[in-house]
């Protein structure tokens, strides 16, 4: 093992990328004002069409992405700056979150030309919303085990299966999914490939929301019945799916959003605290948490810096997601610890104690999504050259 | 990390790897100094580092100081590094030449009232080898620096964890050998002796884990090395999450204060100072815990390395404040800021 490629290097940020951050700030002071605290607490699972579409107009989406197809061929860094803002603020990211996290970036490097001048200026405008088939009903963390099946046909590929805990189905646009092309006992791995699906011209494709311990329904299953895709809707290599997987999920497991789910809370419980009396010890347990908040920040600006840079950050990008789970979990019991305050449902009580209400339910999640917590120590522990 | 960088990180490995062996550890925990280790690190000008080119210095920065302080941490080099450093930086600010010798800093402020004309009367706790130094640096309640011989310094013997001496002085009508005003405020050593330390733990938690692995690996138990176990796994991860977390801040910590300083009321660098000191003696606690935990009784013998540097950490932790200090004053600074204004501090 070698300590150093557990350092997280530091890169100086760029003037341009100051002057971003302000501008984008000052776009979301006025954008938010009469967002509620509560709203804002739902982050990434917010979801507001025109929020995404006023985003696309500043410039903001598809930022690292080639000027050819709609991008702006802006640094890592600046991307950055804007999601890190977005997600502090608490913006409704959620209708383009994932086409512009990863699936811009995967069409970029993985589509047809056709593909990449359709999609990417939609994406780069915030109007397409994706969604990711990868979980299945016999197939979580074993990704590797997944058994829908693509056939090949004279049409092109026919779908059969059920894809699981599919966020967004319901409203996407489009789906990039894993499917086994080859169901041979000894290609497991070499079995699977993805697919572009536009949800809106293939039938045969059912989502059914289902409804999360909120209440709410975000997440889906989508079932696929001989569901016919053109030849060119196989996205990168036949047989490529695994490795296309799993450079996928490097770019799900690498943002700011890995400790910024609670943002909102850690602000409301400052307000709140700061109107009463907090003593010596109270101050101590929430300077601790500001203390983890920033140094995740800086690891996390590292990881955007490793990806500027053309390094590869996967190992320390498992490292804040596997603290920044630990922290964003942490945060509602150690708030209800500090302020005696029942957490409530939207509606009901102050605005804190409706985000403590919101959040307290949600983190179950936050260790779950894009890869448990026994996956990424899994990942960190071959880092350390023990797996 | 530049190339210069990168060079002094190696020498300063070098030598301690060859020097800081486990009989050197055993042994220079009893005598408390080590000629040769103290001639081979001044030979080094480790305590150069911080002390300008204008006044025969490196001319280092705060980075540079952090990696030769986290390869201390590493090595649990038994010797006053970090102390001789930041007594050259306090002298170098007041515009002093640091004398030829051993330094011990005043960790705490020294009061105005001590100083009588040329020389000063007051006792000073926990001086980091206190009982070896030549002389002595420290700021007074007015952010002075002063500078005393050590003739009529009555010694008390005090020791960390680790048998690091943390000296109990007493100062009668010591002379004065240095005054001067600088730039520094008058709580600098506590702040700056905090960013040293947390750079130190950063080193022994890297040095734990690194013995972590290498045990975990070797050991074997139900027919497959320890670390082959999930469970073992997970520890070693926890570890190294902790690890790098506080050597991130300590590093950022140290290019915030070479860049803004902690003088004045603005966002300077005492908020990334709080946060690594924090953050560094948080994690002491789980690195240490794991540590054990993985090593099983071997780690708990005097003969097995580890107890060098957990010794360390206990002590480390809270010298110049643990975690509650320092997040108590995180917590006032969201206090001041208020919700909204806090990530705009943060990230500022």
């Amino acid at each position: 093992m070698n300590i150093d490629t557990l350092r997280f290097p530091h890169f100086e940020s760029p003037p341009e990328v100051d002057a971003l951050r302000q501008e984008v700030r000052a776009f979301l002071a006025e954008e938010l004002t009469t967002v509620k605290p509560v709203m804002r607490s739902n982050t990434w699972d917010g979801v507001d069409p025109a929020f995404s579409r006023k985003l696309g107009a500043r410039g903001w989406l598809g930022m690292t992405l080639p000027k050819t197809y709609g991008g702006h061929e802006r640094s890592m860094l600046e991307r950055y700056v804007v999601v890190e803002e977005t997600l502090a603020a608490g913006a409704p990211v959620g209708y383009h979150w994932i086409a512009d996290r990863q699936s811009g970036p995967m069409v970029v490097r993985l589509g047809t030309e056709a593909q990449k001048h359709k999609i990417v200026p939609a994406i780069a405008r915030g109007e397409a919303c994706f969604a990711i088939g990868m979980s299945e009903p016999d197939s979580g963390s074993d990704l590797a085990s997944v058994k829908s099946r693509a056939e090949k046909v004279p049409e092109g590929w026919r779908l059969n299966g059920t894809k699981l805990w599919t966020t967004g189905a319901h409203r996407a646009n489009y789906m990039i999914a894993l499917f086994r092309t080859d169901s041979s006992p000894d290609a497991k791995h070499r079995g699977l490939s993805q697919f572009l699906i536009d949800m809106n011209e293939v039938s045969g494709i059912t989502p059914r929301p289902i409804r999360d311990l909120t209440g709410r329904r975000h997440f889906n299953e989508v079932s696929f019945v001989d569901a016919l895709l053109p030849a060119d809707a196989l996205l990168g290599k036949e047989g490529d799916g695994w490795k296309q997987v799993t450079a996928e999920l490097a770019y799900e497991r690498s943002g700011p959003e890995r400790y910024l789910s609670c943002f909102v809370l850690l602000t409301e419980l400052v307000k709140i605290l700061k109107g009463g009396n907090a003593n010596a010890e109270i101050l101590a347990k929430l300077g601790k948490e500001i203390a983890w908040a920033t140094s995740l920040r800086n690891m996390s600006l590292s990881v955007a810096g490793m990806l500027s840079a053309g390094q590869d950050p996967s190992l320390q990008a498992s490292v804040v997601k596997d603290l920044g789970c630990h922290f964003e979990q942490r945060l509602p019991g150690l708030a209800q610890e500090l302020v005696e305050l029942e957490p409530t449902l939207a509606g009901t009580g102050v605005d804190y104690q409706q985000v403590l209400g919101n959040l307290m339910q949600l983190a179950p999640s936050f260790s779950l999504r894009g890869g448990t917590l026994e996956i990424l120590r899994g990942i960190i522990a071959r880092g350390l050259g023990v797996r | 990390m530049n190339d210069t960088q990168k060079m002094l990180e190696d020498s300063v490995t070098r030598l301690f790897s060859d020097l800081i062996t486990r009989e050197a550890l055993t042994r220079i925990e009893e005598t408390t100094w080590d000629v040769p280790l103290w001639q081979a690190i001044t030979d080094l000008g480790l305590p150069q580092v911080l002390i300008s080119e204008a006044r025969e210095g490196m001319g280092g920065s705060w980075v540079d100081a952090f990696l030769v302080a986290r390869a201390c941490g590493r090595h649990a080099v038994p010797a006053p590094v970090p102390e001789q450093m930041l007594a050259g930086f306090l002298c170098d600010q007041a515009s002093l030449l640091l004398p030829a010798g051993i330094a011990g800093v005043l960790p705490a402020p020294v009061p105005v009232a001590a100083l009588k004309g040329d020389n000063a009367s007051f006792s000073a706790a926990r001086v980091p080898w206190g009982r070896h130094a030549d002389f002595f640096v420290g700021l007074t309640e007015a952010g002075h620096l002063v500078m005393l011989s050590n003739t009529g310094v009555t010694v008390r013997e005090e020791a960390n964890l680790a048998r690091e001496p943390r000296d109990h002085l007493t100062f009668e009508a010591t002379p004065l050998i240095g005054h001067a005003a600088g730039g520094l405020p008058a709580d600098s050593v506590r702040w700056l002796g905090a960013l040293l330390r947390s750079a130190q733990i950063s080193g022994a938690a890297a040095a734990c884990l690194e013995l972590s692995v290498k045990y975990t690996s070797e050991r074997v138990q139900f027919g497959r090395a320890l670390s082959q176990f999930q469970a073992i796994q997970h520890h070693l991860a926890e570890i190294a999450g902790e690890m790098a977390s506080v050597d991130t801040m300590a590093m950022v910590a140290c290019r915030a204060f070479d860049a803004r300083g902690i003088n004045g009321t603005d966002r300077n660098a005492r908020f990334d100072i709080a946060v690594a000191k924090c953050r560094a003696s948080e994690a002491v606690e789980p690195i240490t815990r794991l540590s054990h935990q993985v090593h099983g009784a071997i780690g708990f013998t005097y003969e097995y390395d580890l107890q060098f540097l957990t010794r360390r950490l206990w002590s480390w932790r809270a010298e110049f404040g643990a975690q509650g200090e320092w997040g108590k004053y995180l917590g006032g600074v969201a206090m001041d800021q208020g919700g909204d204004q806090l990530w705009p501090y943060m990230t500022a």
